[in-house]
């Protein structure tokens, strides 16, 4: 946001912080013994800069945010000070705080879907703020509300301030929230995970929009996030958070450039990347640990590849120092850390192309239709096309990736072919064979050679089975346990997906995420099957338990020579995964390519806006990249836009895009297929329809 | 299981909380008292007229009604005719509620829409009118009293298993039954039956406490338990003619009654405590991706 | 509106009818009936006959039921078996008793429900919530006849304040008689009601304190009455309305013990009266019009709810 780079804040002692937290400590005393979850933090924070706090969860850094303005629930022991302005927040009087609330401090929450009340004018709700502090006139305040509106980019301001939060998008809600937090101009905003509900391209308005009203008002922004792609791109600070602690702070730039603590570098190294390296991902072993557990010294050590058994590290906490001009960190062994740079590595060669083998699978034209049924007579008065006419093919040994925004229809898909939803038109094939509308005793053959993984491991796994009886479950139903080898077969099963033997006996409550998610795979594969349809099998997982799981997934693959349809939203885990890629927008294919063509070479403007919005882990590259903001949200599914269904948010649309759907063909010169009118690179005429369009 | 392995914690924490042990000590013993009734020295039929309407004393603890009987004789045997009303009246309306309220959930539809809209019926009308009915076409006895309270509750049980079968068949772990083979049948019985029976259990205990209340109500009104069963309704009704000659008459069956029915309600809202925190371990935790 | 109205109305129309027809069935099974009360037990079979002829009750029961249905349509509900009279005459001297005992119990249930769950909501676990929660527990488990000799008891028995039987005095008539005879009737179930209000709403003030919205609210500098006040009250008092409809709506037909206790001349006690006569053209008559007087409540519920909740759109 601001450059960073030409004063450093922090570095003129004549410059008063706007916040200033020291030795904060937080315990949670609700469960009889005191948890610790916040350990002793300090930082700074200057006018006119944005401090990002990273971390994973349970690190403590939503927790640190919430205990600045004092809204952290009774059950908690805070200790420290946290110096707002002239405010000591913590032992303040609650009229204090809440004088303070609002005026001088602005907080953005994560779910816009929430943090509105559903039943109060969304009008009403950015101003009531300033009414109570007496700082606007109730007469003044819908005025003022569309005033705000305005500067968040908001259309038609004056009409929106009397709806409800009901009547706006997932990404207007966003917005207004933020319009709320800067309605009383304070010096300070807090924004824990703003845009983690987001899609990617609501995502990218979003941060826009914040960046610039940051800009123009030039207030402190606390942004609490554990996407280091979002950290690289609005940070001018960055403090990486673990175990309650702040284990490295620095300069966005030196930090992402040279991390010196090991975590920060193996969570580097640990996320895939949409511009990068093609080699196998870095996990970081282990789990983040829970506050209630911490492992002794430095909480870091079960996990770290310089502690390798050292006692000093698992007998003693060391504290954040100084490492280096601008850098602290807190690693008794920092030094040790190569300062070589983590990111930037140039891609390997994409693989040699895939040996044509026979399709596992075929789709051809696949359609599902829902009606909309009115809610009280129960009549289908339209139909939502969910799933309009997608075609593709996966082949042994390969992963075909299937990529959009929420409500594409890309789960749909994956569920279609599954069978779990019934087909309204086009044709499924599975070595050859059509499976669409098999009867009942055929379809579960097919199925043995299908299997389907799921988003949350937390929800796809009987709450009432033993782990083991989970993974046999599919066995038993099919009734070849025994002849599929019983018990032993499971253990097996259990050692090909990395878990202990000694787990069999539990029950799912008792897993963490990347575990559950490696009985789900475990499970999926007792049937032996040679497709997997993947439905964002690591979306729920922690940064560093991603990595875990992706490189499982392709060790599998590269073992048993599976084909994998991969269903996801975060582009780089499928740049990183993939052969093939296909992407979706409103119920149907607008491109799909060879992975690399794809991400090198869109022809596709939506393809286009949607590469250019997901944040690359590069503080390096934020400057230079060109981003597209595309306009508006995705249109309800029930009334698709007429012509191309992209038409209202592109910015190479005409005419005839509005009146006439393109036809899904090959794009020349490339092996790209696509269904554009106006398909072609972003080339510098590209660039200037773009500009003239904004 | 781990049905029958976590009874015990259940049970544990149930007795943490002085209510509630209270209420199952309390539940324990008038139990116990109804199934021995036999083995006591009492007697809820002898009457002795020149003893009508005498106080409690030593020998009659709660007194004598307008026959000389004695009180105490009568609640203790009454126990008897309420918890067994109560149990059976629950046992019908959880064997009928339940498969309603299992199938409706499970396929939707028309059968959904049927058989719930058989339970708004059953809804629409105050429980105590649609059991008075149902006693006038089965005749004033026992049996009748227990299966028209039974049916009242059917609705309760097929709703609230119906809600649950709904929370529970877009679940993940339901549709991954559906996607490696398996058959509806086995979904309903084996995944979605059992990761229900926390709510139908806690209904259960809450229902025992609106069954008895419901007897007494009918007793009450002349016309569940026939005379001369003791029911607890029954004396509350008598008493109520004598309130100014023996106002114990009315008010010491009356806070025995009282209690029973207060017991089973803390016991079921403490249960429904303990089992939702359970289960609120087994819910989704909100995670860094979303889609 | 009106159609949002009239669709609703559509829903609940089958539903009448499904429960008249299985009113009838049920009074069909029945062996022996009204006219066995009427002529009395050695009556002649000539006299049986006749009397069931002149009560139309020799025809096929289907030709019964439709016969019945039409005339019910045009508001004729028949005639009274026992008492000889048009049943929606008895009918109508009952309802306006009913109706007074309805309104004044869920005054008084309102009085003592609300504020007692804002109390313990406020500071979920606490000893004031403790205590209040205890309350509702008590309200709720305490029979209503028998709270009802209680109060009979101490008011009539002991303090002769208040009359021991509620007669129906309207209240335009007579403010101070009504409210004498309403008060123990109107307190007994008022009381049970307030039990299930309470639990009802401190469940829902306890969940909307920890919406998400709250701690925005908060964030905002909102002093907390005006938090608790206009953000977390306008949401809990949304279902709040329909559990209210539904209590109202009960008393119509569900207070038959309570006026039994008392004696109070409501809908209720006539239908007990027609039960335990079998005069079926009155039982008929009663469940019917209680049941439409339910469904009409619980149609203005709906209507209300749709007005005041924002996210509900008539279409």
């Amino acid at each position: 946001m601001a450059d960073a780079g030409a004063v450093r804040p922090d570095m003129d002692p004549d410059r008063v912080p706007v916040l200033s937290v020291r030795d904060l400590k937080v315990e949670f005393t609700g469960s009889g013994r005191a948890v610790p979850v916040v350990r002793g933090v300090d930082f700074d924070l200057y006018a006119n800069e944005v401090l990002c706090i990273v971390g994973e969860s349970g690190s403590g850094k939503s927790v640190t945010s919430l205990a600045v303005t004092g809204l952290l629930p009774e059950t908690a022991r805070v200790s420290g000070s946290i110096r707002l302005g002239e405010i000591e927040v913590i032992g303040a009087a609650p009229e204090t705080l809440r004088q303070m609330r609002g005026r001088d401090v602005g907080f953005i929450f994560q779910d816009p879907t929430t943090t509105l009340n559903p039943v109060l004018p969304v009008g009403r709700q950015i101003t009531e703020g300033q009414v109570a502090h007496g700082l606007l006139a109730k007469a003044e305040a819908p005025r003022r509300a569309a005033e705000l509106l305005r500067e968040v980019d908001i259309a038609d301001p004056e009409g929106r301030v009397a709806q409800y939060p009901h009547q706006f998008s997932g990404g207007m809600r966003q917005r207004a929230v933020i319009a709320m937090a800067m309605a009383g101009q304070p010096n300070l905003i807090i924004a824990d995970e703003p845009t983690t509900a987001l899609d990617v391209t609501v995502q990218a308005q979003v941060l826009a929009v914040l960046a610039r009203r940051q800009a123009e008002t030039g207030a402190a922004v606390i942004l609490i996030t554990h996407d280091l792609g979002v950290v690289a791109e609005v940070a001018d600070r960055v403090a990486v958070m673990y175990g309650g602690r702040i284990v490295e702070t620095g300069p966005v730039a030196e930090l992402f450039r040279a991390p010196r603590h090991p975590y920060t570098r193996a969570l580097l190294r640990s996320i895939p990347r949409i511009d990068t390296t093609d080699a196998r991902l870095d996990p970081i072993p282990g789990q983040p640990p829970t506050p209630s557990a911490l492992p002794t010294g430095c909480s870091f050590h079960p996990r770290c590849a310089l502690a390798e058994g050292r006692a000093r590290c698992s007998g003693e906490e060391p504290s954040l120092r100084v490492v280096d001009r601008l850098q602290q960190a807190a690693c008794h062994y920092a030094d040790e850390i190569p300062v070589a740079s983590v990111v930037a590595t140039p891609r390997e060669a994409a693989g040699g192309a895939t040996p044509p083998a026979e399709p596992l699978l075929e789709v051809d034209g696949l359609k599902v239709h829902f009606p909309v049924k009115s809610s009280i007579l129960r009549r289908t008065v339209g139909w939502v096309r969910a799933v309009d006419g997608v075609s593709l093919t996966v082949r042994p040994g390969e992963t075909v990736s299937l990529v959009g925004e929420s409500g594409c229809g890309k789960t749909t898909t994956g569920r279609a072919i599954m069978g779990l939803i019934g087909a309204t038109g086009g044709d499924v094939r599975f070595e050859g064979q059509s499976i669409v509308g098999l009867k009942r005793g055929d379809m579960r053959k097919a199925r043995r050679q299908m299997q389907y993984i799921f988003q949350d491991p937390y929800a796809s796994l009987n709450p009432v089975l033993t782990v083991e009886d989970i993974v046999a479950e599919p066995l038993r139903i099919h009734g070849i346990y025994d002849e599929m080898g019983g018990a032993p077969r499971i253990a097996e099963l259990f050692d090909m997906v990395g878990l202990s033997r000694s787990m069999l006996g539990r029950y799912p409550s008792e897993f963490s995420g990347g575990q559950k998610q490696r009985i789900g795979i475990a499970r999926a594969l007792a049937l032996k099957p040679r497709l997997l349809i993947l439905d964002e099998p690591v979306a729920a997982l922690d940064v560093s338990i991603q990595a875990q799981v992706i490189n499982l997934l392709q060790d599998l693959q590269k073992e048993l020579g599976l084909g994998y349809l991969f269903i996801a939203h975060n582009l780089s885990v499928v740049r990183h995964i993939s052969d093939r890629v296909a992407v979706m927008y409103l119920g149907r294919i607008v491109e799909e390519s060879g992975r690399d063509t794809l991400y090198d070479q869109p022809v596709h403007p939506y393809t286009q806006s949607l590469l250019s919005a997901a944040p690359v882990p590069d503080p390096a590259v934020r400057d230079s990249r060109r981003r597209i903001v595309l306009e508006g949200e995705i249109p309800n599914p029930a009334k698709p836009p007429g012509g191309c269904t992209f038409h209202p948010r592109c910015f190479r649309a005409t005419e005839r895009c509005r009146s006439e759907a393109p036809v899904f063909g090959a794009y020349p010169g490339l092996e790209t297929r696509t269904s554009c009118h106006h398909a072609g690179p972003l080339s510098a005429g590209a660039e200037r329809q773009l500009e003239e369009a904004q | 299981m781990k049905l029958l392995r976590s009874t015990g914690s259940v049970l544990q924490r149930l007795l943490r909380s002085p209510g509630s042990a209270l209420a199952l000590l309390f539940l324990l013993g008038i139990t116990l008292a109804a199934i021995l009734a036999d083995l006591l020295p009492l007697n809820p039929y002898a009457q002795k007229l020149v003893n009508a309407l005498n106080g409690p004393s030593a020998a009659n603890w709660f007194g004598t009604d307008e026959v000389g009987r004695d009180i105490l004789a009568r609640v203790v045997f009454g126990a008897r005719t309420s918890l067994l009303t109560a149990a059976g009246a629950v046992a019908i309306a959880a064997v009928i509620g339940v498969p309603i309220g299992l199938v409706a959930g499970f396929f939707g539809g028309w059968r959904d829409a049927t058989l719930m809209r058989f339970v708004d019926v059953l809804l629409a009308l105050p429980a105590i009118l649609f059991a008075m009915a149902m006693i006038a076409v089965l005749g004033r006895s026992q049996v009748a009293a227990l299966i028209a309270v039974g049916i009242t509750g059917i609705p309760s049980f097929a709703r609230i298993t119906r809600a649950q079968v709904l929370s529970l068949r877009r679940r993940d772990f339901v549709t991954a039954v559906e996607a490696f083979g398996g058959s509806s049948a086995y979904n309903m019985f084996r995944t979605i039956l059992p990761n229900s029976w926390s709510p139908i259990f806690v209904q259960i205990v809450v229902l025992c406490s609106v069954a008895i209340l419901l007897e007494a109500a009918l007793s009450f009104l002349g016309v569940g338990v026939a005379p001369p069963t003791p029911s607890w309704g029954e004396m509350l009704r008598t008493g109520k003619s004598y309130l100014h000659e023996a106002p114990y008459y009315a008010v010491l069956p009356g806070i025995v009654l009282t209690l029973t029915i207060l017991s089973f309600d803390v016991i079921g809202r403490s249960l429904a405590g303990i089992l939702e925190n359970r289960s609120e371990v087994a819910t989704p935790a909100k995670a860094g991706g979303a889609p | 509106m009106i159609g949002f109205v009239l669709r609703r109305f559509g829903q609940l129309l089958p539903l009448l009818l499904l429960a008249s027809i299985g009113i009838w069935a049920m009074i069909f099974a029945v062996p022996g009936g009204p006219i066995g009360m009427l002529v009395g037990e050695n009556a002649t079979p000539e006299a049986i006959a006749a009397a069931e002829k002149q009560f139309g009750l020799d025809r096929p029961a289907v030709v019964q039921y439709l016969d019945w249905l039409w005339n019910a349509l045009q508001g004729n509900f028949g005639t009274s078996i026992h008492g000889r009279e048009p049943v929606l005459h008895l009918i109508g001297q009952r309802l306006p008793a009913t109706l007074h005992l309805a309104v004044a119990a869920t005054i008084v249930s309102l009085v003592i429900g609300i504020p007692v769950a804002i109390l313990s909501a406020l500071k979920p676990g606490s000893w004031i919530d403790r205590v209040l929660s205890a309350w509702s527990a008590l309200a709720l488990g305490v029979p209503t006849f028998w709270l009802g000799i209680l109060l009979i008891l101490l008011f009539a028995v002991e303090l002769h304040w208040l009359p021991s039987a509620s007669g129906y005095v309207p209240i335009w008539e007579d403010p101070l008689a009504a409210l004498c005879n309403l008060a123990l009737p109107a307190l007994t179930l008022g009381v049970y009601v307030s039990g299930i209000l309470a639990r009802f709403l401190r469940a829902s003030l306890v969940g909307e304190l920890r919406a998400d919205y709250v701690r925005t609210a908060r964030s905002k500098g909102l002093p907390e009455r005006q938090v608790v006040g206009t953000h977390i009250m306008r949401n809990a008092l949304l279902p709040f309305v329909t559990i209210v409809g539904l209590m109202m709506a009960n008393f119509i037909g569900g207070a038959v013990v309570t006026e039994a206790v008392f004696t109070y001349p409501g809908l209720g006690r006539l239908l007990i009266q027609a039960i335990s006569t079998r005069d079926y053209p009155l039982i008929q008559g009663c469940i019917v019009v209680i049941l439409v007087l339910y469904i009409a409540i619980n149609m203005a519920v709906d209507v209300l709810y749709a007005y005041i909740d924002p996210r509900i759109e008539y279409s």
